[in-house]
Parts: structure tokens; C-alpha cells; sequence
């Protein structure tokens, strides 16, 4: 993933970030609008009373840690006219995407913060500690991080010292390779990740080099052929966990959530 | 000759079990039984029934470039399954897709006889098929954007390339049974077809009944590819090249083309299978290609071919 965003987007991101920093200084952004899923749930936990606006997949609870809250607040497509339509003082997005309607909202003089998504807990330590201090609520970043380390920390206690290898099955069987926030929350918990590569594995591949243990995202409320491959037969012999995919799609302080549950 | 092809399909149903993403040989049992036998059982039946169904058409139709898949049948069975499945009516209970499939293939069979009744001419009655079947692809992957499911999108190819990838017994076991009932009709239609295949006029007078025909080549194709396109998806191109390859062999006779062209269309579909699962070891593929990427390669410019041949 990281490679990938770097790829895109040849301004590393905290470059853009101390540029809208300066123009902002701290408690000065009232007016936030959101245009990415990961910028939806910080905001929602750091800021609620400064939403203008998240985007609609906030709302869905297959996607989102914020799903319950999301509702309160308006949605908007990330669309220039639409976002500037809402009057923003701050506009947050993640590094790609979106980049014709965030060209014109910054043309009209709106900042965009651009918040990097991370791939590690130190990466979400410094991901949480920015946006906090962009919206002038450094304690309450802290307080989410001090959770945060809690959980990670009840998590290590239980670290074996072998670590038994455990292999990340996404829909289409998609695994998490090494530079992969999967594999960080996979190394937090104890375990060894069985596809450092990150490449993809057939039904058969995966059951031709079995790992100890099968992490796949919990049974999502409709019905999908990817997922139904979760439920073969042929899977029924090997331990997993299912972890919420809302935990892992986004990096953030929830993602330790997801360490919790692996480390049971 | 049909003696000597169902040992292709023997050949084949072998090395089907032996290929697939774990590598080429005897794989551990558990794979061997519940990973590569279903897709394989689901292949040979979808291949014959696809082939049969063509066969039968082509015959009832007095037209050789019919096909399931090209008049439109098999798109408006997958688009009844895929609304079924996705929607959550499948989920409910197990049978709800393959029969949603039966029923979609039974209304596209009906719509295209009805007007194969009235506009007889080969040209019309093929053009009126694909674009009933632009329209139910269309709509398939419309009602796939509506889903209420962030993975759907990625599985329009799915439904409209076709594929047995990942498919369990318990599937097989439930397409199996409509599969070969419908199958089983469209067996009995040769002596009908043979009729027709004078015209409709003198088969009437022959006092053969050429409406009972017509209608249980459509219930038997509206049942069997809509069996196959609820468990594989829109697989297009097999019923086509199948009889038209088989003609040269056994004769212009319809009756004689329906059981070679079952036992050649599941030795067609299990070679493909076998090639779309040997593609990825060798290839830099990201994904094994679907069934009817490869169907469509083949059978695409069998139709060009067969058209030109076919102009007056």
C-alpha cells in the first residue's frame, strides 16, 4: 500500500501537511469537510463539533468505525462544488483522490489537509498527533493513543516465543505483504505473517501450504461470492479469526482493536 | 464418434483433477475432492448442457449461428440469478438462484420464440437475440452496481465471463439435478427436429407436432442453461462452436448432432477450464482468466468465419 501511495503521489505527504499547518494555527478550524473514509473516522473521534460534512461511506458499518455517529452529520460527495457549497474553513483528504475537485476548492483558497495513511502504530502515532493538532485538540489525540498503547501493550503480555504463523484471507484472496498495516497488526499480536510477499492465494495454494491460522474479515451482512469463498468446506479444518474489516481498511487508533482480537 | 469423444472426456475429466493453483500432479486429497472434482463435474455439465442446448436450437431454429448465449438466453438466466443471489434471496434458501435462473432463462427463450414465430428469418431472429442479450448484460450489471455490496462490482465479470473457480459440491449437487432434466428433455426432441428440418409447413402435414417441439427445446434450454448460468455465469460461445464443429463429423441430421455435441461441449469446457487454470502457473497472470474470456476467443471468430460462409 505504501509503495503504491508514494507512487501516486510524488509530494510526500507531511510536506503539504506543515503548509496547511502554518496557515492553521491550532482551534482556527471550525467548518471541516471530510473526502476520504479515514479522515472521516479521526475527525468524528477527535472533532465532532467541527464536522461540516464526512463523505457517505462513513455510514456504512461494513466500512466504518464511525458508522453510528456518521448519520449526525451531513455527507457529501467529493465533488468542487458540493464541498464548496458547505463554506469550509479546512478540507481533509487523503494523499490521492479526488485531485480535479481539490484542485478547484484550493484555488478558492480553502486549505487541504492532506493526512498520509500509515502502515504501522508509530505511523498512526504521528498520523493521530498531526490531525489532532490541525483541529486544536492535541489531549484528545493523546487520549486515543493512550488506549491505543493500552491495548497493544495487553496484547504483547501474551506474545509466545514462537510466533505461529498466521496468514491475512481477503475477499478474492487477497493477503496483507510486509510493509502492510495487516502485517503490523499480525506482528502485535504475536504472530508471524505467512505471506510476506503479499501475493494473491488461490483456494488451493492456501491449502497446499496451510498456516496455523486463517485471519478473514467477519461475515459481512450481504450476500458476495468473494465472501461466500470464506465458507468452503474446504476451509472448515483450519483455526481462523474474523476480524471486523472496518478495523483494518483505515489506519488508526482503532486498528489495535483488531491486535485485541488476534491476541485472544 | 460420440463413443470416441466421451474418452476426451475421460482424458480431460483426468487432467482436470490433476491442474490447478497448487501446481500441476496428485494434490492432497482434500483438494483433489473439494476443490478440483466440483469445478470439474460443474464444467463437463455446463459444457455439455450449453453444446446440447445449441445443438437443439440450431436445429429448431432451421439456424446454425443459434446459440444460448448469443440469442440471449444465458444472459437473462444470469440476470435472474444475480438478482436472486444478491438480494439475499439465495441466502434464504439454497435452490431460490438456480431456480431464478431457470425462470430468466425461460423468459428469454419465451420472448425469443415469440417472435421467432412471427419475423422466421435466421438474420432477425439473431439480431432480436443479442439484443436481447445487450439488454439483459446491461441490466445484470446494473442491478450489480444497485447491490447493496462493495464487492459487487468485481463480480460482474464473474457473472458475465463466466467461471467455476471456487465452486463446492454442495453447488454441484444442487445445478446437477436441473442440469440433467433439462438436458434430458432436449434429448428427446431429435425425431422433432428432424421434422423441422424440413420445414414447418411439411412437418405439420407430416402430422408432427412442430409447436411441442419448439416448446420443449425451449423449456429444456430455458432449464438447463439457466441451471449452468446460476452456477458458472454467462459462459457464451460453447453452443455455437460445438454443433458446428460436429456437423462436419456426424451429418446435417439434427437428431444426430444432440448427443455428440453434449459429450464435445463438456470435453470444450473442461479444456478451458484446464487452460484457464494453467494460464496463471505459466503466465504472469494476476487472475486465472474466466471461461468465457477463452470461449470468446475461440468462438468469436469461429461466428465471423461461420457468417461470412453463411451470406447468400
Amino acid at each position: 500500500m505504501r509503495t503504491v501511495l508514494l507512487r501516486l503521489v510524488p509530494l510526500a505527504a507531511p510536506i503539504v501537511l506543515s503548509a496547511a499547518l502554518a496557515q492553521f494555527p491550532a482551534g482556527a478550524a471550525s467548518r471541516v469537510v471530510s473526502l476520504n473514509l479515514c479522515t472521516d473516522e479521526l475527525l468524528v473521534q477527535l472533532a465532532p463539533e467541527r464536522i461540516a460534512a464526512l463523505t457517505y461511506l462513513a455510514r456504512d458499518p461494513a466500512l466504518s468505525v464511525v458508522a453510528v455517529e456518521a448519520p449526525r452529520f451531513p455527507a457529501v460527495r467529493p465533488s468542487a462544488e458540493a464541498v464548496l457549497a458547505l463554506n469550509p474553513d479546512l478540507v481533509l483528504a487523503a494523499p490521492w483522490g479526488a485531485r480535479a475537485a481539490l484542485a478547484v476548492v484550493e484555488a478558492r483558497g480553502v486549505p487541504v489537509l492532506r493526512v498520509d495513511l500509515p502502515a504501522d502504530f508509530a505511523g498512526i502515532r504521528a498520523q493521530t498527533r498531526r490531525l489532532a493538532a490541525a483541529l486544536g485538540v492535541g489531549e484528545r489525540g493523546e487520549a486515543l493513543l493512550a488506549a491505543m498503547d493500552a491495548r497493544l501493550a495487553a496484547a504483547a503480555t501474551r506474545r509466545p516465543a514462537a510466533p505461529p504463523r498466521a496468514l491475512i484471507w481477503e475477499p478474492r484472496g487477497y493477503t496483507a505483504g510486509a510493509t502492510s498495516l495487516g502485517q503490523a497488526v499480525l506482528e502485535a499480536a504475536g504472530f508471524a505473517n505467512a505471506a510476506p510477499g503479499g501475493q494473491r492465494r488461490g483456494l488451493e495454494s492456501l491449502l497446499a501450504d496451510p498456516p496455523d491460522l486463517l485471519v478473514v474479515p467477519s461475515r459481512p451482512a450481504f450476500p458476495s461470492l468473494a465472501t461466500d469463498l470464506l465458507d468452503h468446506p474446504a476451509l472448515h479444518g483450519l483455526p481462523r479469526v474474523e476480524i471486523p474489516p472496518a478495523l483494518t481498511l483505515c489506519p488508526g487508533p482503532w486498528t489495535a482493536a483488531a491486535v485485541s482480537l488476534l491476541a485472544r | 464418434m460420440t463413443g470416441r469423444i466421451c474418452i476426451l472426456v475421460a482424458a480431460l475429466v483426468g487432467a482436470s483433477l490433476l491442474v490447478g493453483d497448487a501446481g500441476v500432479g496428485l494434490a492432497d486429497p482434500l483438494i483433489l475432492w473439494q476443490i478440483r472434482l466440483p469445478r470439474t463435474v460443474l464444467a463437463a455439465m455446463a459444457g455439455g448442457a450449453l453444446a446440447l442446448s445449441g445443438a437443439a436450437l440450431q436445429g429448431a431454429l432451421r439456424n446454425r449461428l443459434a446459440d444460448p448465449g448469443l440469442l440471449g438466453i444465458g444472459g437473462t438466466a444470469a440476470l435472474a440469478a444475480v438478482v436472486a443471489y444478491y438480494w439475499g434471496i439465495g441466502a434464504r434458501f439454497a435452490l431460490a438462484t438456480p431456480l431464478a435462473g431457470l425462470l430468466g432463462g425461460g423468459l428469454g427463450a419465451a420472448i425469443l420464440l415469440g417472435f421467432a414465430g412471427r419475423a422466421p428469418t435466421g438474420t432477425a431472429l439473431i439480431v432480436a437475440g443479442i439484443g436481447l442479450s445487450a439488454i439483459a448484460s446491461a441490466l445484470l450489471a446494473l442491478a450489480l452496481t444497485l447491490a447493496p455490496n462493495p464487492f459487487a462490482l468485481a463480480e460482474i465479470t464473474q457473472w458475465l465471463m463466466g467461471s467455476v473457480e471456487n465452486r463446492t459440491l454442495a453447488d454441484a449437487a444442487l445445478a446437477a439435478p436441473l442440469i440433467v432434466a433439462g438436458a434430458a428433455v432436449l434429448l428427446s426432441v431429435g425425431r422433432g427436429l428432424d421434422a423441422l428440418a424440413l420445414d414447418e409447413a411439411t412437418a405439420a402435414s407430416l402430422g408432427l407436432p412442430v409447436g411441442r417441439t419448439l416448446r420443449r427445446v425451449a423449456i429444456g434450454s430455458a432449464v438447463a442453461v439457466g441451471a449452468v448460468a446460476a452456477c458458472a455465469g454467462g459462459i457464451g460461445f460453447v453452443g455455437l462452436i460445438v454443433p458446428n464443429l460436429m456437423r462436419p463429423l456426424v451429418g446435417e441430421r439434427p437428431s444426430a448432432l444432440l448427443a455428440p455435441s453434449l459429450a464435445a461441449g463438456a470435453a470444450l469446457l473442461l479444456a478451458a477450464d484446464i487452460a484457464a487454470r494453467i494460464a496463471p502457473l505459466w503466465l504472469p497472470l494476476n487472475e486465472s482468466p474466466r471461461l468465457g474470456i477463452l470461449t470468446a476467443l475461440v468462438g468469436a471468430p469461429f461466428l465471423i468465419v461461420l457468417s461470412r460462409r453463411s451470406q447468400p
